[in-house]
């Protein structure tokens, strides 16, 4: 890599970029037609085609023919390639090459609207009207730098905003603008992240995809709606670009997956810009039909010499560290299209570095060439101009040593445009080897050796025993040498000639004392290569297997090809478990059955009784259950677990944001949570606005892509909220703008809301099938309130004191919706009656209180005076490390209000689920419903209980003996990977100081979040 | 209304120390110190525990005692310790106005919670009411947090409710890795990040205790130094150092720094990779007060169990320590401590350590032991009866509590309200 870094300074040789038609000439015209021609070299046409010993042909700035006899026209330059090769130039589909520097204001206090002047859009985060080629600037040094990697040809686009307008397809040639964007409006581009928009919406990822969802349906009616309401520069811009190629920047594998949903949405395929970490979810990856552009920021190994630093690095980085190499490998195999970039390096030089190692892991040279060549122009709707070289495309190549991803390449020279830029001189004589040798008044033979990299040459003169290093320049045509001879003090200098053919190098010089001497070196026999050069290609190339999910605990995917996949159907089909001689707490009017068998197959419960003979359910894993409980999985009413982000409080109302787009199926919460028993849980919007997001509820299946932990067939909920958190009364003085901030005002909120939502709704449904009905513009927050209205969705408010909880039920009386679950709900006693006359349920804490103002009469007797009264209630956990424990929390029940432990487990069991509108499929042990159930140690609402296994729909996702051998094997890939690390900084490698990376924790209050890290 | 209720409740609430004898009787009672006596005698005397014996070996004179408890079926505990607590320094978290527990400075050796201790907080009564009927009251903040002193949780004012004054002091050893939050209140965290001020911080502190060992040692003082006055303490063997310090190299790091100082009594708080060094701690007689057993692993491939498991880890190296639950909300959880308790139980210790974990345990490391801490005769008759299991929540259910021997009020706030809205739906 040494020859790419120490370059010949970019020269240019000759100019083709004409000089541009309209512009005035100052001087005599300088108009140049030549035409050049490269003859004896392998010409790789495209990744399919070479031609050994071609010609190619070039005028023009354009390639005039290419091939293996082809008649030169007189009047050539001809440029003799004999063994060296020419590929296409590189193509980079992901630059920001030549874009004006982005300054992010800093913003002070709530801004709630866009402070952007103009007919443009609501929202500054939508900068559709943003067109790379209007403000794109020749940049010399970063050209250069792109050139010096065999680069022609980029994208080049602002990275601002989550529609961020259109890309250009420029030429990494230097001069004029003009001749330098050879496509204007090449791609339009989106990503999650609202760059320098300083407007509060939105705060988390689910409200940059309920904004990019909202923007799409608006252009469609913008489009749609000739009447014009309104003139909208930035929906006129988006309607513009929707026939380009849309790029979608993500900055982790999930985020594919959310942004291809949007996709199908709205019936656009993305180009995806990948991150690197796409081998972690590839099923996924592939069924989504995207087409990638993948960066190659391979992490740096970490200094692991100290055990107790290196505790600190997860085994998610340590992994990936080990496998991000192995990423475009594991494309390739996966037959998923991807264009390389040099994106998201945090130095470009390493590009080759790791490309090579990219190689080294298994990727084919083939892939990799089309991967910047042929697919980024295919990606760009650019192959008629670049990307492989054919008679009338643009003279972008490259000429190099040899094989271009061969570790010893040079990249001699970059053309584009028929411009040449020379990176290193492929007229050098390579002086290396060994010479005879003779200097001075006696001549006397000597052996001289010339080693090391040409650019930095490293010589040795043997004089009978002794080796005397003789400092070496060559420049051109002439050598310099100087050493210190043993038997004189004093530098000898030596200055001479280079012939070639036969290799001779002959001058004069000065001995130390001035005498001139002659000398001569006569070539003998070649430079050989010593063989510890070869360490980095004992760098090892292998790795471990990918983890579902890619942390602690995740869990090896089955091995699905061939005979595994057979015996993997056969034991699926008969998958199938049979617990005996438990006690079983069935939350069904049968009560808690001592000493049974259940057994389950298909997912399903499928039969309990006294005795079920095991031997004959072939296929069954049997469990005994001796002494043991077994209770229907525990369902959180109100969580925050694996979820990307929670809250987005920048409104009154986030009726259009959904949980459901931003699951986070990495969460190790999920695999904690499994280890306390809960199979489901309801996530939920945060509190910080009254009308908060739409949740989505799942299960814990562990391992499981997002989609795939959804709870098939739940009712929508979305989330309310009132009280301190929606009045913003503890987030200091500076939050005193965002209406409500007071209860009074909550109220309004919700009758105006509501409302709207009427009007909306009756408006929809008048005009339904209407030919005005394409006209209609759809509001995905209304919508959502719609939904209430016609009991479609259901609501679960957070709520504390009575006084608040009494005003929804009043407006839910006057605007008729349904309030279906007050949650939290810590002052629920006082407005117990009303409640149950109401018909809405409580999800309430056992036990908390006195953290705030509201929940100072807040009682831990709740729960058990609610039930009492009639209220549907179930304990909730809002809290990552409560929520394992819930079953303790359940048992405070008998502890605060005597409840009996049947309904104890219920607040935590079937309450929830009735709440949540699933108690047909889970909630209790019966026959026919989904097999949600934990295996106990103990009675379950003992504090020494311990969930032994928990499993969903039949199938074990934590087991207590299994973890034990996850822990084992978690220790032991560690350490493997640590030796790796280590052997890497014994052999020089740069290191980086390990730092632990805490996770976040959600709950409620939860607003600012880095959403867009990991 | 409601202030009559008020009243009532202050009269009610606080009982004189008695000086007639109380037995109860036939109860199941747990020492403390890992010993059961199925059928146990338990006799108090001016306030202090004057008999335990087997019931079925003992002889007893029953006229020797004026009040005779039955307690057939029922448990008795020595009342539990809540070291490390801000229980009567806060009311409520969000307003500032009633959060007692944090100064402004970095080196603070001479502040005292003591001071602010509400014998009044509507919290204390919900906590003891569990079976928590002792509090290390500790300030909280900077490098060297102030002086902490053992509680009551039961009194008119502070004066009356001190078990123990000025009983330790408490520092915050400096982070190696600190995180930033991302917002002004310090609640939502980022990622962790190097501590470039360490150095500065380990130093700051290590001048400051060099510095006021020599003003102890010296004879006359030139001009007296409050903050050097309140340390004389710990180099005198009379009081403790609590270090809060969880990382395992800040672990190693503060372990040597009190040891360099001549500090006799060192207790680690927090300790989260204690597990980690524990020969060290043995080497050095270090206890520990363990972080709340209620929490979650710090690092994704910690053992999913780590906290609740801690304790077990460290009882079997033979490490002195206890339980504790610093952190969110953490005044008014204190009376999940003998759930605590009851997790630790449940991952590894047996019943009997996990309730020595916050009795005797917390009295040793508060140097309180010789007093109370178990049901031994001759220490305070810190005690109470419960129907059942009190590290259960299904059992725990107080219907006596002592403190030094005085019967002390177990209703609370939140009862009367319960009370009350049962009479308003006319429940029973």
């Amino acid at each position: 890599m040494k020859k790419l870094c120490i370059y010949l300074f970019s020269l240019i040789i000759s100019s083709c970029l004409n000089a541009q038609e309209t512009f005035p000439v100052n001087g005599t015209a300088n108009k140049n037609h030549t035409v050049y021609a490269f003859s004896n070299a392998r010409i790789i046409v495209d990744p399919e085609t070479t031609i050994e010993n071609g010609t190619l042909i070039i005028k023009d700035g354009l390639i005039t023919a290419v091939g293996s006899k082809i008649m030169i026209p007189k009047g050539a330059v001809m440029i003799d390639l004999k063994g060296k090769s020419i590929y296409p130039g590189l193509i980079d589909a992901y630059t920001n090459y030549g874009m004006p520097e982005l300054k992010k204001a800093t913003a002070w206090g709530p801004q709630m609207e866009s402070n952007i002047k103009g007919a443009y859009g609501w929202n500054a985060a939508i900068k559709t009207e943003t067109d790379a080629f209007r403000i794109f600037n020749d940049d010399s040094k970063a050209a250069e730098e792109l050139r010096k990697m065999g680069f022609g040809t980029v994208l080049s686009f602002q990275k601002d905003g989550i529609a961020r307008g259109t890309a250009a397809v420029v030429s990494l040639s230097n001069g004029r603008e003009n001749q330098l964007v050879l496509k204007d409006k090449a791609a339009a581009m989106y990503s999650f992240d609202k760059g320098t928009s300083v407007q509060d919406y939105p705060s988390s990822l689910m409200g940059a995809i309920a904004l990019l969802r909202q923007t799409y349906l608006d252009a469609d009616w913008y489009k749609k709606d000739k009447s014009k309401k309104e003139y909208n520069i930035s929906l006129e811009a988006f309607n513009n670009l929707q026939s380009l190629p849309q790029i979608f920047e993500t900055t982790d594998k999930l985020n594919i997956m959310r942004a291809d949903k949007i996709g199908d949405e709205f019936k656009v395929n993305y180009i995806i810009k990948g991150s690197g970490n796409e081998y972690q979810r590839l099923d996924e990856i592939k069924a989504t039909g995207c087409k990638l552009i993948i960066p190659l920021n391979f992490p740096i190994p970490y200094d692991v010499e100290d055990a107790y630093d290196a505790y600190n690095i997860s085994l998610t980085e340590l992994k990936h560290w080990e496998m991000a190499p192995a990423n475009a490998l594991a494309l390739e195999k996966n037959q998923i299209p991807f264009a390389i970039t040099t994106a998201d390096l945090k130095d470009k030089k390493d590009f080759w570095k790791n490309l090579r190692k990219a190689i080294g892991f298994g990727l084919s040279e083939k892939q990799a060439l089309k991967a910047l060549t042929t697919i980024p122009a295919e990606l760009l709707n650019i192959s008629d101009k670049v990307g492989s070289l054919k008679a009338g495309m643009l003279a972008n190549f490259i000429i190099t040593s040899g094989n271009l991803f061969d570790e010893k390449n040079i990249i001699y020279e970059n053309w584009i445009q028929g411009t040449a830029y020379k990176i290193t001189d492929f007229n050098a004589i390579d002086v290396r080897g060994s010479y005879d040798f003779s200097y001075g008044p006696d001549r006397k033979l000597l052996q001289l050796k010339i080693e090391g990299e040409p650019e930095k040459l490293k010589s040795t003169l043997f004089v009978d025993t002794a080796k005397i290093p003789v400092n070496t320049v060559v420049s051109g045509n002439s050598i310099t040498l100087t050493f210190n001879p043993k038997e004189v003090q004093g530098t000898v200098r030596l200055s001479g000639n280079i012939d070639k053919d036969p290799l001779v190098m002959k001058g004069k010089g000065q001995l130390p004392d001035g005498t001139w001497i002659t000398w001569s070196a006569h070539y003998i026999s070649p430079f050989t290569e010593n063989a510890k050069k070869d360490t980095a290609k004992k760098q090892s190339f292998t790795y471990g297997e990918v983890f579902y999910p890619f942390c602690a605990y995740g869990q090896k995917a089955d091995d699905r090809s061939g005979f595994d996949k057979v015996v993997n159907d056969f034991k699926n089909r008969y998958n199938a478990l049979l617990i005996k001689h438990v006690t079983v707490w069935t939350n069904e009017k049968e009560g808690i059955l001592k000493n049974q068998d259940v057994y389950i197959t298909d997912g399903k419960i499928v039969r309990i009784a006294d005795d079920i003979n095991a031997s004959t359910l072939a296929f069954a894993k049997v469990i005994d259950g001796t002494g043991k409980h077994l209770t229907a999985g525990i369902i959180d009413e109100h969580s925050h677990i694996a979820l990307i982000s929670v809250n987005e409080g920048t409104q009154a109302s986030s009726a259009e944001v959904r949980m459901g787009d931003v699951i986070n199926s990495d969460d190790i919460s999920i695999y904690r949570s499994l280890a306390g028993g809960v199979t489901s849980a309801q996530l939920l919007h945060g509190s910080a606005n009254p009308i908060g997001g739409q949740s989505a509820m799942i299960k814990l299946r562990w391992g499981k892509s997002p989609e795939q932990m959804k709870f098939e067939g739940a009712d929508g909920f979305i989330k309310f909220a009132l009280g301190e958190n929606v009045k913003q009364s503890n987030w200091g003085d500076i939050n005193t703008v965002r209406f409500p901030q007071s209860r009074m005002g909550v109220e309004q909120v919700y009758y105006d809301y509501f409302t709207r939502a009427k009007e909306y709704d009756a408006k929809q449904k008048s005009i339904a099938g209407s030919k005005s009905a394409s006209v209609f513009r759809r509001d995905l927050e209304l919508e959502a309130i719609a939904e209430i209205l016609n009991k479609k969705r259901f609501i679960t408010c957070h709520s504390y004191v009575q006084s608040e909880v009494n005003m929804l039920m009043h407006v839910s009386d006057s605007m008729n919706f349904p309030v279906n679950t007050f949650t939290h709900i810590l002052e629920g006693y006082k407005v117990a009656d009303k409640m149950r006359a109401h018909n809405i349920g409580a999800s309430t804490f056992s036990d908390w209180w006195a953290y705030k103002v509201e929940v100072k009469d807040a009682i831990p007797y709740n729960a058990a005076l609610l039930t009492n009264m009639g209220v549907l209630t179930a304990i909730n956990s809002d809290d990552a490390e409560m929520q394992r424990r819930l079953n303790q929390e359940a048992a405070k029940t008998i502890k605060y209000g005597g409840l009996s432990e049947e309904e104890a487990l219920k607040t935590v069991t079937l309450n929830p689920a009735k709440l949540l509108h699933i108690d047909n499929k889970v909630g209790s042990i019966k026959v026919g419903k989904e097999a949600d159930v934990v295996l106990w140690s103990d009675n379950p609402l003992s504090v020494y209980a311990k969930a032994e296994k928990t499993i969903i729909d039949g199938q074990i996702y934590y087991d207590i003996e299994q973890d034990l051998k996850l822990r084992q094997e978690i220790q032991t890939e560690r350490a493997r990977i640590i030796q790796k690390m280590l052997e890497e900084k014994k052999n020089g490698g740069p290191t980086q100081k390990p730092v632990m990376k805490k996770q976040q924790l959600f709950d409620c209050d939860s607003m600012q979040e880095d959403y867009l890290s990991e | 209304m409601k202030k009559l209720t008020y009243l009532l409740l202050l009269l009610s609430s606080i009982i004189h120390a008695q000086s007639k004898g109380i037995l109860i009787t036939n109860a199941t009672a747990h020492i403390g110190n890992g010993q059961v006596i199925e059928n146990s005698l338990i006799g108090i005397k001016d306030g202090k525990i004057t008999l335990v014996a087997d019931a079925t070996t003992a002889k007893l004179d029953k006229s020797a005692y004026e009040e005779i408890i039955d307690a057939s079926g029922k448990h008795v505990y020595p009342g539990m310790i809540a070291p490390n607590s801000t229980l009567g320094l806060t009311e409520i978290d969000a307003v500032r106005a009633t959060n007692d527990f944090r100064e402004v400075g970095a080196t603070l050796p001479n502040i005292r919670s003591l001071i602010a201790f509400n014998t009044d907080s509507k919290i204390i009564p919900t906590v003891r009411t569990n079976g928590v009927l002792l509090a290390q009251v500790t300030p909280r903040g900077g490098l060297v947090s102030g002086t902490s002193s053992i509680m009551m949780l039961d009194g008119w004012n502070w004066e009356d409710a001190a078990y123990k004054i000025d009983d330790g002091i408490h520092i915050n050893w400096p982070r190696i890795q600190s995180r930033k939050y991302l917002d002004d209140d310090n609640i939502y965290p980022g990622p962790y990040e190097k501590n470039k001020n360490y150095n500065n911080q380990a130093n700051e502190l290590k001048k400051l205790f060099s510095d006021a060992k020599a003003y102890n040692e010296t004879e006359s003082k030139e001009e007296k130094n409050l903050r050097f006055e309140a340390m004389k303490g710990l180099f005198n063997g009379s009081q403790t150092l609590f270090i809060h310090v969880n990382n395992v190299k800040e672990i190693i790091e503060a372990v040597n720094f009190a040891k360099t100082n001549s500090i006799s009594k060192i207790s680690l708080v927090g300790g989260k990779d204690s597990w980690m060094v524990t020969d060290l701690l043995k080497a050095n007689n270090v206890s520990v007060v363990v972080s709340r057993v209620h929490d979650l692993p710090d690092r994704p491939e910690d053992d999913v169990d780590m906290p609740f498991k801690l304790p077990s880890l460290l009882q079997k190296e033979g490490i002195l320590f206890c339980l504790n639950n610093e952190g969110d909300m953490e005044a008014m959880g204190t009376r999940n401590l003998p759930f605590m308790a009851g997790t630790a139980a449940a991952y590894g210790l047996s019943k009997e350590e996990a309730l020595t974990a916050v009795t005797l345990n917390a009295a040793k490391i508060l140097g309180i032991d010789k007093i109370t801490g178990s049901i031994e005769t001759g220490k305070d008759a810190n005690l109470f009866i419960s129907t059942g299991d009190a590290l259960d929540m299904r059992g725990n259910n107080i219907e006596k509590a002592f403190l030094k021997g005085s019967s002390i009020d177990l209703n609370n706030d939140q009862k009367v309200l319960y009370e009350k809205y049962k009479k308003k739906y006319g429940m029973k």
